[in-house]
């Protein structure tokens, strides 16, 4: 577990450089330099006025797997969701002014809606079996040339 | 698990998208561009529809909101499932608040946006019209750091 700071919240009282014990927290890019935080040792966090820092897990517990029927019910879903991106996106880009604003709002919206549906029905954490099964499954695949291979390896390795 | 083989292409894109997501959420920065360039390789090998027009969407839209939600609504309340209600909870407001938007549309035209901006809440993608950004989203309560303004 280390510490993470929101630079968004964060209100530059600096007492969290006060407390910690290697010096993790004072960096020149704002955020805590993970490789020197101590695990678990969350002074930082508890010193924060502002509440910005918090901690993160190396290691999450496995998510519940879903129902099989919900699974589905949701993919209908999320592809409905993504043909109606696909029509706004085309709208946006052959359009102007308002109609051209309407569009990448809806496409964008869309988008979210379609995520979400991912996320509930078995994508929700990047660290899990379901996510590492479908990366294999992607490995083994038989895209074109152009497709980053590397990159899904990469993320083998790393989730 | 459900086979990817079912997936269409868009799909894949938002599966990554969201994955991208939770990666940044955790600082896993190396993880979140990686999860993008999948993103942006589905994305461009999504099918494309040319010439289509913004009214074909209500009829999409009114699909969802008979059939489609009502179907996941009643498997997930069966089930307790109370994370997908949550999903299909916000979905089905979002999608109706598409829809008035392009009645809207359908009324005012180009005219549309003559008082206010488009400003889309990154959490559950409502979308208001608005002369400044949301103070908080209506339907899932986000502050208004999680609103975009729409250019």
């Amino acid at each position: 577990m280390h510490a993470v700071r929101n630079l968004r919240l964060c209100t530059k009282d600096c007492l969290c450089l006060f407390v910690c014990p290697t010096g993790a927290t004072d960096t020149e890019t704002g955020q805590i330099d993970f490789a020197k935080c101590i695990d678990g040792c969350r002074l930082c966090v508890d010193a924060c006025p502002s509440h910005a820092i918090s901690l993160i897990l190396e290691t999450y517990p496995e998510p519940k797997v879903k129902e099989s029927t919900i699974q589905k019910a949701l993919n209908i879903l999320l592809e409905s969701k993504v043909s109606q991106e696909q029509l706004c996106s085309s709208v946006a880009s052959n359009s102007e002014k308002a109609t051209k604003a309407l569009a990448t709002a809806l496409a964008r919206s869309t988008r979210i809606l379609a995520e979400d549906c991912a996320r509930e029905s078995a994508f929700m954490l990047p660290q899990s079996e379901s996510v590492r099964q479908f990366l294999a499954e992607l490995v083994d695949k038989p895209y074109g040339e152009d497709f980053p291979y590397d990159t899904v390896k990469r993320l083998l390795e790393l989730l | 698990m459900t086979s990817l083989s079912s997936h269409s292409p868009g799909a894949l894109a938002a599966i990554c998208s969201n994955l991208a997501k939770a990666c940044e959420k955790q600082y896993r920065t190396e993880e979140f561009q990686l999860f993008n360039t999948l993103e942006q390789y589905f994305s461009k090998h999504m099918e494309q529809s040319v010439g289509k027009h913004l009214d074909e969407l209500t009829g999409l839209i009114q699909v969802d909101l008979n059939e489609t939600f009502v179907t996941c609504e009643q498997l997930a309340s069966e089930q307790g499932d109370r994370g997908t209600l949550r999903a299909l909870t916000w979905g089905k407001k979002v999608t109706s608040i598409h829809k008035s938007l392009l009645t809207r549309y359908a009324k005012q035209g180009e005219k549309l946006l003559d008082n206010g901006d488009l400003y889309i809440c990154e959490a559950c993608g409502f979308i208001a019209i608005s002369s400044e950004t949301p103070a908080m989203c209506p339907i899932c309560k986000a502050p208004a750091s999680r609103f975009s303004k729409v250019q």
